[in-house]
C-alpha cells in the first residue's frame, strides 16, 4: 500500500515534467517572437532588428531549447513564471487574483456534478427500467451532447432576460454563480449518471446481491447498502477524469459569463501571443490534471477493502 | 409425518429476456417438514434452483419472471405477500447458502457485522448480544479465531472459510429452513466433506427444515431423507432417499445413478452417460420431457404428459412419472 502510493506519486511528479516539457516545446515552437512583440510594446513602431536583438539576448531567446527549458523549470518551481507579456504584471499576481475565481467555478461545478450524478443515477436504478429510469436516461443523453456555449446561451436568455433571476455576467454574490455551476457541471453530471446508474445494474445482478435480497433486505436498502460500495471505484475514477476536464468547459464557460478566472486569462494569451502566460497557465493545467488523478487513484484505493488490506501470504 | 413448512405446488415459471422465453419450471412441486432434508436432484438447467428460489423471489436481477402455481410457508400463501413481508420472510424464515461464497459475499462489507445486523434484526438480539451471538456462530460453522475474523472482509478468508461464513450467516437470523444451492460445487474435495457433515450437524442440533439444491450424488445419499428428481422443469420421480436411491424407476433416474462413478468397483469404465442432451425449453412439446434420451421410449410417449404415481405405499410415498416403466415391470400403483 505505501509503495503502491510512493510509485503512483513518483509516476505523477515524473508524467508533470514530461508535460511541462511537451507544452514548452509547443509554445515555442508556435509562430511568433516574443522579442518583437515585447519590443513593438516598448517602442511602437520604432523597434528596429537591433533592439528586437538586445531583448532577445537579454532573455536567452538564443540558447538552446533545453537550457531554457531547465531555467524556466527552476525559475517555476521557486514560484517565478515570468511576467505576462499581455498584461506586464508577473504571472505568479495574476495567479492570486484568477485561480481563486477558477476554483470556485471548478469546486462548485464538481459539487454539483456529484450530487446530480448520483441522485439521477441511484433514481434511475430504483426506478429499474420504469418511467422514471426512462426519462432520467432521455435527460443524460441530452446533457452529454449539448455543447457548453449552447447551454450557457440558453440560460442566459431564460433566466437573465426573460426572468431577471440573475446576472447575466460577472460575480455579484451567490446568484451569479448558479448559471456558470450548471453549464459546466451539465455534461460531467450526464456522463456521470450513466455510469453510477449502468455499474449499479451490473452489481445488482451479481450473486452477492442476491445474497443481500436473501438478508431480508428490500431492494432499496440492497441498492444503497450492498451495491452502492461496489460502485466507488468505477465512479471515483470516472469522476475524477471529469472533473479534469471541466477546466476545459471553464475556458469557455469564463469568457461567457464574464469570469476573470485563468480559463478567460489563456483565450486572451493565446489571442495576444502571450508565450509566458500561456506556458504559466499550460503548466497549471497539467498540475491541476495530474494531482487530481493521483488523488482520485488513491482515494479509488482507500474505498476498497482489496486494494486497502491485501490478503496476507 | 409432520405438516409441511415449506410446499410448493404445480409451480410454472417462465423466464423471460427481450428475446427468448423458457418454461424453467413446469408444474412442479415439493414439500419439506421441519427436521428433514429434502434434496433437488437434477442436471444444470434443470430448475433447481429456480423452482427452490423463484417463489422467494431470490432470482438474479435482469430476468423478467412470470411465476404462477402456489407456495407456501408456515401455511402463509407466499405469493400473495406484499414485497416488504416476502423480504421479512426471506430475511427471517428462510436461510439461504449459495454456490460460490466468493461472488455471494458481498466484497466491500465485513463479514462479522453482517452476521450481528441478521441477528439483532430477526433474533431480536440488543447489539451487544448480536456481536457476542455472530461470534459463537462463527465458532460453530468451524472458523478458528472467530473474533478475529468477525472484522475481516472475504478477500481476506480461504474459499472453505468463506462458504462457513455464508452458513454462519444464513444461521443468523434463526430460520426455520434452510436453502443449500449446490453449496460443496465450488469448493475443494476435502473441504466438500467437511461442509457437509457441518450442515447435517446443523440440521440435527437445531431441527430446521434442509433443502439441498446438487447434482452430487454423494452429498445426497449422506444428507437427505427424501429425493426429488428434477428433469427438464419436471418432477421425475420423488420418494424417501433409500427408495430412490437403491430402487430407482424413472429412466432419467437410473440413467443419472448409473452415471455416478463407483470407486468401490474396479471397473471404472462402470459409469454409464445418458445419451443427448436436455431438451428445448424455449419450445414446448405435450409428452414426456426425457422422450428423446430415453431407451424405453415409446411412440405414446410424445403426445401424453406422465404424471407421478405412487408406486410404494409407506410414510414417504415413492412417486414416478414414468407409465412405461410401471407398465412394462408389473410395478403396483396405489392412487
Amino acid at each position: 500500500m505505501q509503495r503502491m502510493f510512493m510509485r503512483r506519486t513518483g509516476l505523477a511528479l515524473l508524467l508533470m515534467l514530461a508535460a511541462t516539457a511537451l507544452t514548452f516545446w509547443l509554445v515555442t515552437a508556435a509562430p511568433g517572437n516574443v522579442a518583437a512583440l515585447i519590443a513593438e510594446r516598448a517602442a511602437g513602431a520604432g523597434a528596429d532588428g537591433a533592439m528586437i536583438q538586445k531583448i532577445a539576448d537579454d532573455l536567452g531567446l538564443n540558447d538552446p531549447l533545453p537550457v531554457r527549458y531547465v531555467r524556466w523549470l527552476g525559475d517555476a518551481l521557486t514560484g517565478d513564471f515570468g511576467v505576462s507579456i499581455r498584461t506586464g504584471k508577473p504571472m505568479a499576481e495574476e495567479f492570486s487574483a484568477r485561480i481563486p475565481m477558477t476554483l470556485t467555478l471548478l469546486a462548485g461545478g464538481g459539487v454539483l456534478a456529484l450530487t446530480l450524478s448520483l441522485v439521477m443515477g441511484i433514481a434511475g436504478a430504483a426506478s429499474n427500467g420504469g418511467v422514471v429510469d426512462r426519462a432520467l436516461h432521455g435527460m443524460a443523453l441530452v446533457g452529454a451532447s449539448t455543447p457548453n456555449f449552447f447551454v450557457a446561451a440558453l440560460l442566459v436568455i431564460v433566466f437573465s432576460v426573460w426572468l431577471g433571476w440573475v446576472p447575466t455576467f460577472g460575480v455579484s454574490g451567490f446568484t451569479s454563480w448558479l448559471m456558470p455551476w450548471f453549464t459546466i457541471a451539465l455534461f460531467p453530471a450526464s456522463v456521470l449518471a450513466r455510469v453510477v446508474r449502468v455499474n449499479l445494474q451490473d452489481t445488482m445482478s451479481r450473486p452477492f446481491a442476491t445474497t443481500g435480497f436473501a438478508k431480508g433486505l428490500t431492494r432499496r436498502a440492497v441498492l444503497l447498502r450492498e451495491a452502492l460500495p461496489n460502485i466507488a471505484i468505477p465512479y471515483m475514477t470516472t469522476f475524477g477524469a471529469q472533473f479534469t476536464l471541466m477546466i476545459i468547459g471553464a475556458i469557455v464557460v469564463e469568457r461567457v459569463f464574464g469570469l476573470a478566472g485563468v480559463g478567460s486569462f489563456f483565450i486572451e494569451a493565446i489571442r495576444f501571443r502571450d508565450f509566458i502566460g500561456m506556458q504559466a497557465i499550460l503548466t497549471l493545467f497539467v498540475v491541476f490534471f495530474v494531482s487530481v488523478n493521483l488523488f482520485v487513484d488513491l482515494l479509488a484505493m482507500l474505498a476498497d477493502p482489496r486494494l486497502r488490506r491485501p490478503r496476507k501470504a | 409425518m409432520t405438516a409441511p413448512i415449506y410446499e410448493v405446488e404445480g409451480l410454472v415459471i417462465d423466464l423471460y429476456t427481450p428475446t427468448v422465453s423458457v418454461r424453467a419450471v413446469d408444474g412442479a412441486g415439493f414439500h419439506v417438514a421441519p427436521g428433514e432434508t429434502l434434496a433437488i436432484v437434477g442436471e444444470s438447467g434443470s430448475g433447481k434452483t429456480v423452482m427452490t428460489l423463484g417463489p422467494l423471489g431470490l432470482l438474479p436481477e435482469g430476468v423478467a419472471v412470470d411465476l404462477r402455481g402456489t407456495a407456501r410457508a408456515d401455511g402463509k400463501d407466499i405469493l400473495a405477500m406484499s414485497p416488504s413481508d416476502l423480504s421479512r420472510l426471506r430475511g427471517g424464515f428462510f436461510g439461504v447458502i449459495f454456490q460460490d461464497p466468493m461472488s455471494a459475499l458481498n466484497p466491500m462489507l465485513k463479514i462479522g457485522p453482517q452476521l450481528a445486523e441478521q441477528a439483532r434484526r430477526y433474533a431480536g438480539l440488543s447489539a451487544e448480544a448480536a456481536r457476542k451471538e455472530a461470534v459463537s456462530l462463527l465458532a460453530r460453522s468451524g472458523i478458528p479465531d472467530p473474533e478475529d475474523r468477525y472484522g475481516r472482509y472475504p478477500h481476506e478468508l480461504s474459499g472453505g472459510m468463506l462458504q462457513r461464513a455464508m452458513i454462519a450467516l444464513a444461521l443468523a437470523a434463526r430460520p426455520r429452513v434452510l436453502i443449500a444451492d449446490e453449496p460443496t460445487t465450488a469448493l475443494d474435495a476435502t473441504v466438500q466433506a467437511q461442509i457437509l457433515a457441518l450442515i447435517r450437524q446443523i440440521q440435527k442440533e437445531d431441527g430446521i427444515a434442509v433443502i439441498l439444491i446438487t447434482h452430487d450424488i454423494g452429498a445426497v445419499s449422506v444428507l437427505a431423507d427424501r429425493v426429488a428428481v428434477l428433469y427438464a422443469g419436471q418432477v421425475a420421480e420423488e420418494g424417501s432417499a433409500v427408495d430412490v436411491l437403491t430402487a430407482p424407476v424413472h429412466p432419467y433416474t437410473r440413467g443419472l445413478l448409473a452415471s455416478v462413478p463407483d470407486f468401490r468397483s474396479d471397473n471404472a469404465s462402470g459409469t454409464k452417460e445418458i445419451p443427448g442432451i436436455p431438451p428445448n425449453q424455449a419450445r414446448l412439446e405435450p409428452g414426456c420431457r426425457f422422450v428423446d434420451r430415453c431407451d424405453r421410449a415409446i411412440p405414446a410417449c410424445r403426445s401424453r404428459r406422465p404424471r407421478l404415481q405412487a408406486v410404494a405405499k409407506g410414510t414417504v410415498p415413492h412417486r414416478v412419472a414414468c407409465p412405461v416403466v410401471i407398465a412394462a415391470e408389473g410395478i403396483v400403483t396405489h392412487d
